[in-house]
């Protein structure tokens, strides 16, 4: 077993500070309640650089900088913040032990696929660090070891205790660290006791006397000697999360940061399940007030193809939101994974190849459909008809082959594509001389001499062809085409009505052009 | 090294010199350096014109043409059978009417496989094109945009030149004077055209190596077909607008 530790020695600070859009963080501190007196518990930058420090009374550091902002200690927000950064964590492996301030990956197994220890760590540390958390973190081969060695290392480092080095690295880290140590630990430095491997050299027997059988049995499980069991991280069944913003956030550039944020979440907790989400949605809370009725922004986003790509996600979002006009300043976010689909993991290819075909033409649909309007991308589908205007239906692109399920059956007009042959569909109920451009609707051309005109009077080339059909629906019509030509070269496809002439004049159409 | 080389080169013939040193040989009368990959245009006399024997891969392709109803698709329409044949996928951004499906697979393309994109503002259009020459995900990419910056032809060769897609852009033909990034540029004419034939003439504006000389005369495969009653009397227009003609084909559904 291999095991990373992350400790986040400022949660309390951090929980807090990654609901502030970045560049709006103001002077902050925690404070915690001893008796009857306020004391600073952390601070962060801002605040140290006027002055505050920790374990300061509040009333000093309130003296020394008015316009700090104060915030109290709160272990139920900061067990919340940590549980989302495991759902981000969870993207590399399963196993994740929650800790008071940190978690624990046991990672063993992923360490094929991510590249090694060297590259899981960073990018495990990354991923949580991505979330708004500070870490330190170390690498064990004991769940406990890892823990007390991440506790000793300064931010932002990675302490390996890996193989042989793991003994040495713990002897030295001093008694402080242990927890079932925090009680004696006046006692523990009275007797000469500064390190584990102090400990260590006690007889077994007197240190469990004297300072509990808890103490010994920590000890053991940190350097391997003693199992110990653990009690895994476990995703819900279902996704919604909510963060609340402690700014009202008016712009959509300010949000991005907690909206990348929150879909690394659901897709750590997407690769948790083996899925991938079909449809979610964010809803961007307003607060509430009576010149603004609109309590809430929807933004809910349908893919093509189940996806858990959070880069992917995230260009769609980006798009969404810059075209979204939102109505009042944003307080909170939430995400919720409406639509989830059993994730296929495709196999990685032996040499890289290019993403397939139906994949990029997907993205391609989404990414424009996510940008221009939801219909922007669409195919034609014929219907056999002799009636121009309705031997044709438009409909959103799929791909064929995929999905004959969804949306095209629409109405009676649609036919099963299965039925008919592929090759020679279309072709065996269409004539051959019909133009490749269509008008939107018929435009009625102009007459001088008697002879219709586009552009400059147009020669008959060819016709007529009468259609005559749909005497069975509203749409019933008789007309006579004829193929023209003006002086542009322009090839046209027009049709008179018999019958409706009005002053012994033809009323001539255009349908559409030869292109 | 190099003396062995030449000494096994003067004995071999002229063919067998152009096969093993292919791709390094130039002869004063082709058109400069074998461009990428090519794809048939289907039409002979135009395939001799262009560098490399068709449609280049990976570049962008003006077609500038007065008006629509010339013929375009019809030039376009063996390479784009062959590719919707093969398979792939075809984009049209923003087509200047309404694409009429039958009439696209009588030209002997799979409808199914044409992927339209509608966008209202030039920039929207712009943006589609690109996206869509990205993407990997077509065989050939149309894109009607007529008010079209230089910088944006050149953004799009350079997005063209890593893709393997074919890229038409189909502009009005008074652009013909203003400069373009495009390699190769051709405008379209129509013919001279008889009563059941019909003949685009094309002019290579640009492309890559010697500048071509005259026009090209090309037989469209659309013709009104000969079944079809032909002609009215020429000269007598007007007369044949008022009597009524009769009926060659009932269509019943």
């Amino acid at each position: 077993m291999l095991w990373i530790a992350l400790h986040c020695p400022t949660l309390s600070l951090d929980w807090i500070e990654r609901r502030f859009p970045a560049p709006l963080v103001p002077a902050m501190a925690v404070t915690v309640r001893r008796g009857n007196q306020s004391y600073i518990l952390q601070a962060n930058k801002a605040a140290q650089q006027r002055g505050v420090a920790i374990r300061q009374p509040l009333a000093s550091a309130l003296a020394l900088f008015p316009d700090l902002a104060v915030v109290e200690h709160d272990p139920d927000e900061e067990r919340k913040a940590l549980h989302e950064a495991a759902y981000a964590a969870l993207r590399f492996t399963p196993r994740i032990v929650m800790q008071d301030s940190g978690l624990i990956a046991e990672i063993s197994s992923s360490l094929k696929l991510f590249g090694g220890l060297k590259e899981l760590c960073q990018s495990l540390n990354r991923a949580v660090a991505a979330q708004g958390l500070q870490l330190c973190a170390a690498a064990a081969p004991t769940a406990r070891g890892a823990w007390l060695l991440a506790q000793s290392a300064s931010l932002r480092t990675v302490i390996n205790g890996t193989g042989n080095r793991s003994g040495s690295l713990l002897d030295a880290l001093p008694v402080d660290l242990l927890a079932s140590a925090q009680l004696h630990l006046e006692v523990i430095r009275g007797i000469g006791c500064r390190t584990l491997a102090d400990l260590r050299q006690l007889p077994r027997g007197g240190l469990a006397q004297r300072f509990g059988p808890e103490l010994p049995a920590e000890l053991d499980q940190a350097y391997g000697n003693a199992p110990d069991p653990q009690e895994w991280f476990e995703p819900p069944p279902a996704f919604r999360q909510k963060m609340e913003l402690m700014a009202q956030v008016e712009g959509v550039e300010l949000l991005l940061m907690s909206v990348q944020r929150m879909t690394e979440q659901m897709c750590g907790w997407l690769a948790a399940r083996h899925a991938a989400v079909r449809e979610f949605s964010f809803l961007l809370h307003h607060e509430h007030s009576s010149r603004q009725p609109q309590a809430s922004t929807l933004i809910n986003i349908k893919l093509s193809e189940r996806s858990s790509d959070p880069a992917h996600l995230m260009v769609l979002l980006r798009q969404r939101l810059e075209r979204t006009t939102i109505a009042a300043p944003t307080c909170a976010l939430e995400l919720e994974a409406n639509e989830i689909a059993a994730g296929e993991n495709g196999n990685l290819k032996l040499f890289p190849a290019a993403q397939s075909e139906a994949t990029s033409l997907n993205r391609f649909i989404e990414k424009l459909s996510s940008r221009l309007g939801h219909r922007t991308v669409t195919g034609l589908a014929i219907i056999s008809d002799h009636r121009p205007e309705y031997s044709q239906r438009q409909q959103l692109f799929q791909l064929s082959g995929t999905s004959s399920d969804c949306e095209t059956g629409r109405g009676n007009k649609a036919i099963s594509r299965k039925a008919v042959p592929q090759k020679s569909m279309g072709r065996s109920t269409s004539f051959p001389n019909r133009p490749a451009w269509l008008m939107e609707n018929p435009v009625e051309l102009k007459l001088r001499n008697q002879q219709p005109v586009y552009g400059s009077p147009l020669q008959l080339l060819a016709g007529p062809e009468r259609i005559e059909a749909g005497w069975w629906d509203d749409a019933s019509m008789a007309r006579d085409y004829f193929i023209a030509e003006n002086e542009l070269g322009q090839l046209l496809w027009i049709y008179r009505e018999p019958g409706t002439a009005v002053e012994n004049h033809d009323q001539w159409y255009l349908q559409g052009f030869f292109g | 090294m190099s003396i062995l080389v030449s000494q096994s080169s003067a004995s071999l013939s002229l063919p067998q010199i152009e096969t093993r040193f292919r791709n390094r040989i130039w002869r004063g009368s082709a058109t400069g350096v074998p461009p990428d990959q090519v794809v048939p245009s289907g039409f002979e006399e135009l395939d001799k014109a262009l560098p490399g024997g068709g449609w280049p891969i990976g570049n962008l392709t003006e077609l500038l043409l007065p008006t629509e109803g010339l013929g375009e698709i019809g030039l376009l329409s063996r390479m784009l059978a062959q590719a919707t044949q093969a398979g792939r996928h075809v984009l049209l951004v923003s087509p200047p009417h309404v694409p009429y499906m039958p009439a696209w697979e009588n030209l002997g393309m799979d409808s199914r496989r044409i992927v339209i994109v509608k966008a209202c503002t030039p920039a929207e259009r712009l943006w589609a094109l690109e996206q869509g020459v990205k993407s990997a995900a077509f065989g050939a990419i149309l894109g009607w945009l007529s008010g079209i910056s230089q910088q944006a032809t050149r953004k799009l060769q350079i997005l063209a030149r890593s893709a393997a897609t074919l890229a038409f852009l189909f502009r009005p033909a008074s652009a013909r004077f203003e400069p373009s990034a495009a390699p190769l540029r051709i405008l379209l004419h129509p013919a001279r055209r008889d009563a059941l034939s019909r003949t685009l003439r094309v002019h290579l504006l640009k492309r890559r190596g010697m500048p071509a000389g005259l026009s090209i005369y090309l037989t469209l495969p659309l013709v009104p077909s000969p079944g079809l009653p032909s002609a009215l009397p020429e000269g007598s227009p007007s007369e044949s607008f008022i009597q009524p003609l009769p009926a060659s084909k009932v269509a019943h559904a």
